[in-house]
């Protein structure tokens, strides 16, 4: 037998689970092994001694009091990167939280055998299901048909022309103190394909040390294809770049978006089967597979999921159409997301009141 | 559906495992950073940041949360280590004190001396190994020390040899200076 390695003699040393079998016979007729285990041994206890500290004296109660206070943020997983700023990290959250974590429920959540919304409805997410929902993305390969081309213009017919033609919703209640300076974002329309995988999914579960629930027969190799936008914006207030990079955008005041709504065709399975699968997934919470089981007619409805620690949800009228109106806890935000008649998706979004974006939306 | 009243449970539900996770592994965390950094109060300065850290990206129900609360305690308070120049003057603020209340105040000079001299080296090392080492000896067995760092349990012994070598050194060539 080769000699033991240092790393295993040091083991040796201090768990006693390391202390038997063929290692521990070895070490006991191997004097050379020996040699080299006393002088770790040693080694680790004049460290130890170097390292002897006396024991912190703590009172939890306090402790956790002090931390209670601090201020919460929104969770990592709704921020957009672009829009990280150590300023004002909340501004875009709303929006961020409402285009990602959206998109990514409705296409894996909802994947009929042709899914086109033409209502909203809010459902609770908690950090946990998003987690878990995040993970989904690790179950399969994505292929991009088309990329999502991002431009910012300068004006509304430059917008347009990127867009596909869609013209930038005019906002005739802007609160007063709102920017005059606006710009204008435009989105080309974008498709992908995600492929399931029975072995990807197991790795990636095996890998965070979760047990999947057994993929239902027909979902290994099928395919979801999600198209979203073309979509434009209307930006108000400073998109310039600071000098640090492109990180560090200055955050505009208030976003009005409107998007072709998304559409979602699947191959193989059926959205039930989908659904159950995904709703039985670990870290998925009771109370956002009741929320979702508890939508009447999932082939129409876009789900916004309200990241619940966070912001608060209300259903709200725009114009004969539901609408779901955001505000975060932090009452440094207000939005609403609603599919007007016409069949669009729009949200507008920003640092303003629930109120007045609820205004802006119903005088579009 | 209630949407309001799921908001309040699920928020209620995500507090109270928070709070759970916080009594259960406090005086853990702040053992890494006294450890690391030989002063309880900024031990529990790290230690809080940590939790605050970690409250605002995860869910306290989450199963990796012991081993990120570990591995990030371990992290922060090595990083402290290295803004050396705060932790110099909070030294000779912190033997000054402890001098106040010994009996012998040469012994407890040398004791600090010796206290900073090993956190300068600890400083110095490779992050791995040296988060390993004040895991390990602030008391975590080999499978939290290994899932805190995300390696097999076989790798704990190494990197722990790996720090206790290079730190003997350390000690060794700071002495002899």
């Amino acid at each position: 037998m080769a000699h033991l390695t240092d790393g295993t003699l040091r083991r040796m040393v201090d768990d006693p689970d390391a202390r038997a079998g063929a290692d521990a016979g070895h070490l006991d007729g191997c004097m050379d092994c020996k040699a080299r285990f006393e002088r770790i041994s040693d080694d680790a206890r004049s460290i130890a001694t170097l390292l002897a500290i006396p024991d912190a004296r703590i009172d939890v109660s306090r402790a956790f009091a002090q931390v209670s206070r601090a201020p919460r943020s929104q969770p990592a997983l709704v921020r957009l990167p672009v829009f990280r700023s150590p300023v004002r990290p909340i501004r875009l959250a709303l929006v961020a939280a409402v285009m990602v974590a959206a998109l990514t429920l409705v296409a894996f959540a909802w994947a009929g055998l042709f899914y086109k919304p033409s209502t909203v409805v809010a459902v609770p997410v908690t950090v946990a299901d998003m987690q878990a929902l995040s993970q989904l993305a690790n179950y399969g390969t994505v292929t991009w048909t088309q990329q999502p081309n991002l431009q910012v213009a300068t004006s509304a017919a430059d917008a347009s022309a990127a867009a596909g033609g869609i013209t930038p919703p005019v906002a005739h209640n802007v609160p007063s103190g709102i920017s005059t300076t606006i710009s204008y974002g435009a989105m080309s329309q974008a498709v992908a394909t995600f492929t399931f995988s029975a072995a990807k999914a197991q790795a990636a579960a095996a890998a965070s040390g979760q047990t999947l629930p057994a993929l239902p027969a027909g979902v290994d190799g099928s395919t979801l294809t999600v198209t979203v936008g073309p979509a434009v914006g209307e930006i108000y207030g400073e998109m310039s770049q600071q000098s640090s990079g492109p990180n560090n955008i200055n955050l505009p005041q208030l976003v009005i978006a409107k998007s072709a709504a998304p559409t979602v065709a699947s191959t193989q399975v059926s959205a039930q089967t989908l659904e159950n699968y995904i709703l039985s997934l670990p870290g998925i919470s009771p109370d956002l597979a009741n929320a979702v089981r508890a939508v009447k007619d999932p082939s129409t409805t876009l789900l916004i999921p309200v990241p619940v620690q966070y912001a608060s949800a209300t259903q709200v009228d725009i114009n004969g159409q539901n609408g779901v109106a955001l505000g975060d806890n932090t009452g440094l935000g207000g939005g609403v997301v609603w599919i007007g008649k016409d069949g669009y998706v729009y949200v507008v979004a920003g640092s303003i009141k629930q109120g007045d974006a609820v205004n802006i939306a119903r005088n579009l | 559906m209630n949407l309001e009243a799921h908001r309040m449970s699920i928020i209620r539900s995500e507090d109270q495992a928070f709070e759970a996770l916080f009594t259960s592994e406090y005086a853990r965390v702040v053992g890494i950073a006294n450890r690391v950094l030989a002063d309880p109060d900024e031990a529990e300065d790290v230690a809080q940041e940590v939790f605050v850290d970690f409250h605002r990206l995860h869910s306290a129900t989450a199963q990796y949360a012991p081993a990120w609360l570990h591995r990030a305690a371990a992290h922060a308070s090595l990083n402290r280590l290295r803004g050396a120049r705060r932790r110099q003057k909070r030294e000779v603020a912190q033997a000054l004190e402890e001098g106040d209340k010994t009996v012998d105040p040469q012994r407890h000079l040398e004791v600090s001396e010796d206290r900073r001299m090993v956190r300068a080296a600890l400083g110095r090392l490779a992050p791995k190994p040296a988060a390993a080492l004040a895991m390990r000896s602030s008391g975590l067995s080999y499978a939290e020390v290994a899932q805190a760092l995300g390696i097999g349990i076989g790798q704990v012994g190494t990197l722990l040899r790996r720090a206790e070598s290079a730190l003997r050194k350390e000690v060794i060539r700071g002495t002899s200076n």
